[in-house]
């Protein structure tokens, strides 16, 4: 299947190539998805990620006829998302997202709160968990933070995430690793509640 | 037990990542039970794998938010214009080529009303034609009403764009 999908999604592209814009829809319409929720988890503000999103598609578009199929279509995806994300991140234009992060929890624990749900506790103590963890996979640096989305999320391996941090195979798991073991540090009080 | 550890322990021979693919469930088959024969008598790994099960469970709760409904319009808007303006730009380029010593607007500005026409023909020719825009954003129903409202735009600056080249140039 990985194969299949591969083949279809390079095919696409490359009828993008020759200016067939309705595969480039169809591309778009199978990926937005993922890229805008890399976008999302590593900026966290949806309104950027969007944006970025909209940077991202742009150069991919604009790079159809330079388009070559040497890689999975989601790895050179990838490739360019990360770029756009790190590029983001360093010129240092996310200042605002952790204030905005700790709004959005308040507001979400304010409206749990006020809820008189039977599971309001439960939820509380969600919104809590899910506040933690994205402070916490905030704090990993930029490419460690890349690495660990792609790995969790998009099911990438090893591989597919070096060629799209554009870094050794053994550069990635060192990555990998490094932000796991800050991740199990910061969450392992976690363990075993529902 | 150091000997088990030192024959079979993947953090002792430095292969973590087999730990990894493990807990991410993207080991190969072949390679699960020899992992989870090593887990059961290496508490190092054992503990290693539960601290990694749990961030991986953490992380499963972390949901995202629904895409904004007028991402795609958008997005074929700004590729529309962009390769409108990339259709002036091979204009001036060929038009340029066209003139010796470079371009003097105030001597050829009776050329730029030919060259207008010039541009109907290379809309004609750009690939991303209004017809493939409108079929592209068919494909989404509940967008077409923005689809087809960014078009109108798009009309418009197509209308409107020509005035401002010439007065820029
Ligand atoms: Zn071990």
């Amino acid at each position: 299947m990985a194969v299949a999908t591969f083949e279809h999604d390079a095919e696409l592209m490359l009828r993008v190539r020759e200016g067939d814009a309705q595969s480039f829809a169809l591309l778009l319409a199978k990926h937005r998805g993922p890229v805008i929720h890399f976008l999302y988890r590593m900026i966290q503000n949806q309104a950027v990620a969007e944006e970025l999103a909209q940077e991202v598609f742009l150069r991919v578009y604009r790079s159809r006829a330079s388009y070559e199929p040497t890689a999975k279509f989601t790895t050179w995806l990838f490739r360019i998302a990360s770029h756009v994300a790190l590029n983001h991140i360093r010129d240092g234009k996310q200042e605002r997202n952790q204030e905005s992060l700790d709004q959005a929890t308040d507001e979400g624990l304010g409206r749990q709160v006020a809820s008189s749900a039977p599971t309001v506790e439960q939820r509380m103590l969600r919104e809590v968990r899910l506040a933690e963890i994205r402070r916490t996979i905030e704090l990993l640096p930029a490419k460690q933070r890349a690495a660990v989305l792609m790995h969790k999320y998009q099911e990438m391996g090893y591989a597919q995430i070096a060629v799209a941090l554009e870094c050794s195979e053994s550069a990635v798991k060192s990555l990998l690793f490094r932000a796991y073991e800050t991740l199990r540090a910061k969450l392992a009080h976690m363990a075993g509640r529902g | 037990m150091k000997n088990t550890k030192d024959n079979a322990c993947p953090m002792q021979k430095n292969e973590g990542e087999l730990l990894l693919s493990y807990c991410a469930g993207s080991l190969a088959a072949e390679r699960v039970a020899e992992v989870e024969r090593h887990v059961g008598v290496c508490p190092e790994c054992r503990s290693w794998v539960e601290g990694q099960q749990t961030v991986w469970q953490a992380l499963e709760a972390w949901e995202v938010e629904p895409v904004s409904a007028d991402f795609e319009a958008a997005l074929f808007a700004r590729i529309a214009r962009e390769e409108k303006a990339a259709g002036w730009q091979r204009w001036r380029e060929a038009w340029r080529r066209l003139l010796p010593g470079g371009l003097d607007w105030r001597v050829a500005a009776p050329a730029g009303a030919i060259a207008l026409l010039l541009v109907v023909g290379l809309a004609v020719e750009n690939p991303f034609r209004r017809e493939q825009a409108e079929a592209m954003v068919k494909l989404e129903a509940r967008e077409i009403e923005k689809a087809e409202r960014a078009l109108e735009d798009l009309e418009m600056l197509r209308q409107l764009e020509p005035l401002e080249e010439e007065t820029r140039l």
